[in-house]
């Protein structure tokens, strides 16, 4: 949080996103190399147990649009996973996760938001898919608009906010008790990408689902 | 008095919110482990649900941070 790091923040978070970008790019590269087989085994297996919670939630929210909804919600896990676990890496300028300054995390909740707009629409029909907005109440626009400040809001408090709380304390005691804060940050650096992306299945679910139409009994536990 | 602003503001924006917080959130986790020892069969769900209402209790906490920081920034 020095001067010099203040001056260069925009950099940062754009540099460090895009490692992740590629690290993310890398990794799916290594897992899908040699062709898929029946039985997953070694990377095949890591790379199926990690989607299989994002298909069961895809399925839960719209059967018919697992290929479409399953990628969505796992690669802003993913991103917003990596991009947490930045902070624990003991490099001068890439220790600083994109998340922990606030464009970071309102670009994500934006892409959640548009994101499910569009995919609803994809599904639904573009006249469907934005009917939800202003039917049966037009407040909803603001609730949309609300789902953004707020999924950005707690994303960034938390991630930024432990940031804070790290260099506070390590300008009180340098030695030993900041690796304890520290440690203690990998608890929301877990948590809060499941959130985002529980939340965003949320939001696709009611924009999906939100006027009530096609919905059968057999999704409502969604 | 511009320090003893800057000390006391952000505090007392901050610690009433952590306090209701907390209590919101100790009957949020007392219940859920209750629930998931009951019936350990739907502990997963359970779990999932008890993550969303934390993060949204959470999220009010997160909007007096961010207030606290935008008054010691102004000061």
């Amino acid at each position: 949080m020095s001067g010099s790091i203040q001056l260069h923040l925009r950099d940062v978070v754009i540099l460090n996103s895009l490692v992740v970008a590629l690290v993310l790019l890398a990794l799916a590269k290594i897992a899908t190399l040699r062709p898929l087989k029946e039985l997953p085994d070694g990377v095949q297996n890591a790379a199926e147990l990690v989607l299989d919670w994002f298909v069961q939630q895809a399925r839960r929210i719209h059967p018919r649009g697992v290929r479409t909804i399953a990628p969505f919600l796992a690669s802003l896990f993913l991103v917003i996973l990596l991009s947490n676990l930045l902070a624990f890496l003991p490099f001068p300028v890439l220790r600083i996760p994109p998340t922990a300054y606030y464009s970071g995390p309102l670009g994500l909740a934006l892409v959640a938001v548009l994101g499910s707009l569009v995919i609803s629409a994809r599904l639904r029909g573009i006249g469907a898919g934005l009917r939800h907005l202003v039917w049966p109440n037009p407040l909803q626009l603001v609730s949309e608009l609300s789902h953004t400040l707020s999924l950005s809001l707690r994303l960034y408090g938390n991630i930024g906010g432990e940031l804070i709380v790290a260099t506070l304390v390590a300008q009180v005691v340098p030695y030993g008790i900041p690796l304890i804060v520290h440690a203690l940050g990998l608890i929301p650096a877990v948590v809060q990408p499941v959130v985002f992306t529980l939340l965003t299945a949320n939001v696709l679910a009611t924009a999906l689902h939100g006027d009530g139409e096609d919905r059968r009994p057999s999704e409502r536990s969604a | 008095m511009k320090d003893i602003l800057l000390i006391f503001i952000p505090t007392l924006t901050l610690v009433p919110p952590a306090v209701a917080a907390s209590l919101a959130m100790r009957k949020i986790s007392s219940t859920a482990l209750e629930g998931m020892t009951r019936q350990p069969e739907i502990a997963n769900q359970i779990f999932t649900s008890m993550l969303v209402s934390m993060a949204l209790v959470e999220a009010l906490v997160i909007y007096c941070l961010v207030v606290a920081l935008m008054v010691a920034a102004k000061i």
